[in-house]
């Protein structure tokens, strides 16, 4: 059995530098993806985890690319390409950082002395729901009591203020879930492959900040929760269901 | 593991610096040749990276090389498995973005969106890894777990990397990973793992593709079985983002879960396709990791990397070195370490020097360890139908 148990979302970095300084110190050095994905997980985690060095990880890489900085970076070199000449160019080491495909995943790791099961997944689209089967997979399998999905991603390759990180806990057995006060238990994730590959949209987090959205209004207890993945939110192959059941 | 579960390689697809096949690459490495080179055109751009293992086959300027560089392996490793696409998952790693120069500028290539145009034709579970150079081990064991556990019957697994531009040359130079040129170097001798010469290793570009199926459906289809997959195990070092452990404790982790989930002791292990990236403290690590594990079997083990010479072709590299111990577990032969003369002081293990061992080898251990401390290992057997 699989339950949520807490989830965050963060989106504005000012507010956790004002709010959580001791959480702005451990993040400041990395991107704003991985900045923001790290203060959900360990909100989440610090709120609801039993034992936080024990929980098994999937971790969804930002699509975009690292930061950026990263991406300005990328095209000063390619002009000192065109002009023939990078002899002189140099990168910040720091920067280098956020070409780590799973930062998230290996910093939460060193805040909790982490060595528990651990998937780094990629930010392509729809990953997300990959990253909720694998959730259900690994609860299942029973070794570990908990598992955390977390994702970030910024909204595009050159802005450094806007973009978005959510992280879910979950748990073998079930707890309420803080917003509701009652109990969520994944059911299912469904996937039936639609008749033609469409266009979506990459973005590491938002699919999950969507079923996040549709968990808070539902309100009808004892009621299954049936979420239709948006085209968008999804990989463009498979037409993706997520079912989930809220009781006392 | 039951009978039914059973889970076999049956078909391979490769590009490296040593061809466009897994076999250039296993002749390459019997012979002990490297396939690192000079790169003119980074010579001509003036950084001070100028040598890499480059795939060949794919013209360099190709903006889309990145997906071609892996459809190429994908589609081989299909033809080889007489599989189609659409009876597989999908377990691989795209990387990192490519940044190049194109006609009209900068050109920015992400490595999802890659995944996606590489996915589509993929049944599912397809699945994107990203765990740095540990991606392409990562993902054989993530396509060996979900085969074993009923959730697929058969997938495409491993990974494709575009490196040798710029953008990361200069990156790793930065970081003081890769080995940087000097006056009257000999590229081919670039990387150099385990040696006490070592000083970094050569990026590269490459792709490694396998099919894994039940062995139950490779013998109703009449497949030719390369080789079993029996365990895997990941882990973090959960140390530091730049080094490993100095005492390799996260290495050393999910090669013991990997075997433990093989059902294998640790001197039943009769070769080791390591990391060997020819870094200072990433080859103590591994050495310390290794030896801990081994206890006195690691002086009767053979151990062997083919970063000498192939070069780091990081998401891929794990899927290449796949295929090679496949190939070792098939033959018995476990290639030389390619660059490595003389090993340096704390790197001592039964290296393969200069020559090809024919060892007999039936079961083999094959681990990476990622940049951020992420890890994983395959136990690989000699398929026994």
């Amino acid at each position: 059995m699989t339950y949520l148990v807490a989830a965050a979302l963060k989106n504005d970095l000012a507010a956790i530098r004002q709010s959580s300084p001791e959480v702005w110190r451990q993040v400041r050095r990395y991107n704003l993806p991985v900045q923001l994905t790290l203060a959900a997980a360990f909100e989440v985690t610090n709120a609801a985890s039993a034992d936080p060095a024990r929980v098994a990880v999937v971790s969804l890489a930002p699509c975009q690319p690292g930061s950026a900085d990263l991406y300005r970076w990328g095209q000063v070199v390619t002009a000192g390409m065109v002009n023939g000449n990078l002899g002189d160019t140099r990168m910040n080491p720091t920067q280098t950082l956020h070409a780590v495909d799973n930062l998230a995943m290996s910093a939460f790791a060193i805040r909790y002395g982490n060595h528990a099961y651990c998937l780094g997944l990629g930010g392509a689209a729809g990953q997300a729901w990959a990253g909720l089967e694998a959730v259900q997979e690994r609860l299942a399998a029973g070794q570990e009591t908990e598992a955390l999905l977390m994702a970030g991603d910024q909204d595009c390759a050159e802005d450094w203020a806007n973009g978005t990180g959510v992280a879910l806990l979950f748990s073998a057995s079930p707890k309420p879930y803080g917003p509701l006060g009652q109990s969520v238990r994944l059911v299912a994730v469904e996937r039936q492959r639609r008749p033609h590959p469409d266009s979506t949209r990459p973005h590491a987090a938002a699919g999950l900040c969507g079923l996040l959205s549709a968990l808070a209004a539902h309100d009808r207890e004892g009621a299954a929760l049936s979420y239709a993945v948006p085209l968008e939110d999804s990989d463009g192959v498979d037409a993706v269901t997520v079912r989930m059941e809220v009781s006392r | 593991m039951t009978g039914e579960r059973r889970v076999v390689i049956t078909g391979t697809g490769a590009l490296s610096a040593l061809g466009a096949t897994p076999e250039e690459l296993w002749s390459g490495l019997l012979e002990g040749r490297s396939g690192i080179g000079r790169v003119s055109r980074l010579v001509t751009s003036g950084i001070s990276v100028t040598t890499g293992g480059e795939v060949r086959a794919v013209p360099h300027d190709r903006l889309d090389r990145d997906r071609e560089i892996a459809e190429r392996a994908i589609e081989d490793a299909l033809v080889a498995a007489r599989c189609d696409a659409a009876e597989c998952g999908f377990m691989w790693s795209t990387g990192l973005d490519t940044f190049q120069a194109g006609a009209d500028g900068f050109v920015h290539r992400s490595a999802g969106l890659c995944f996606t145009d590489l996915s589509s034709r993929f049944r599912y579970p397809r699945r994107m890894i990203a765990a740095a150079c540990a991606s392409g081990t990562q993902a054989v064991g993530e396509a060996f777990r979900l085969i074993r556990e009923g959730r697929a019957e058969a997938c495409v697994a491993g990974g494709s990397s575009v490196m040798l531009t710029p953008f990361y040359l200069i990156g790793f130079a930065g970081l003081q990973a890769v080995a940087v040129d000097y006056e009257g170097d000999e590229p081919s001798a670039a990387c150099r793992p385990f040696d006490r010469e070592r000083r970094g290793f050569a990026l590269a570009d490459g792709a490694g593709a396998l099919v894994l199926e039940t062995l139950t459906r490779a013998r109703q289809r009449g497949a030719r079985v390369l080789a079993e997959v029996i365990g895997f195990g990941m882990s973090q070092d959960g140390f530091d983002l730049n080094r490993p452990c100095d005492d390799g404790a996260g290495a050393e982790l999910c090669m013991r879960r990997a075997l433990s989930d093989a059902g294998v002791a640790p001197g039943s292990i009769d070769a080791v396709n390591a990391h060997a990236t020819g870094t200072f403290l990433g080859d103590l690590a591994e050495v310390a990791a290794l030896r801990r594990l081994f206890q006195d079997d690691w002086r009767r083990i053979p151990v062997s990397g083919m970063k000498g010479a192939i070069g780091h072709a990081m998401a891929a590299a794990g899927a290449l070195e796949a295929i090679v111990a496949a190939f070792t577990c098939a033959t018995g032969i476990v290639p030389p370490t390619v660059n490595l003369s003389e090993p340096d002081e704390g790197c001592e293990l039964n290296h393969v020097l200069g020559e090809p061992l024919f060892a007999g080898a039936r079961t083999v251990l094959s681990a990476s360890f990622g940049m951020g401390g992420q890890n994983a290992a395959i136990v690989l057997k000699r398929a026994e139908l």
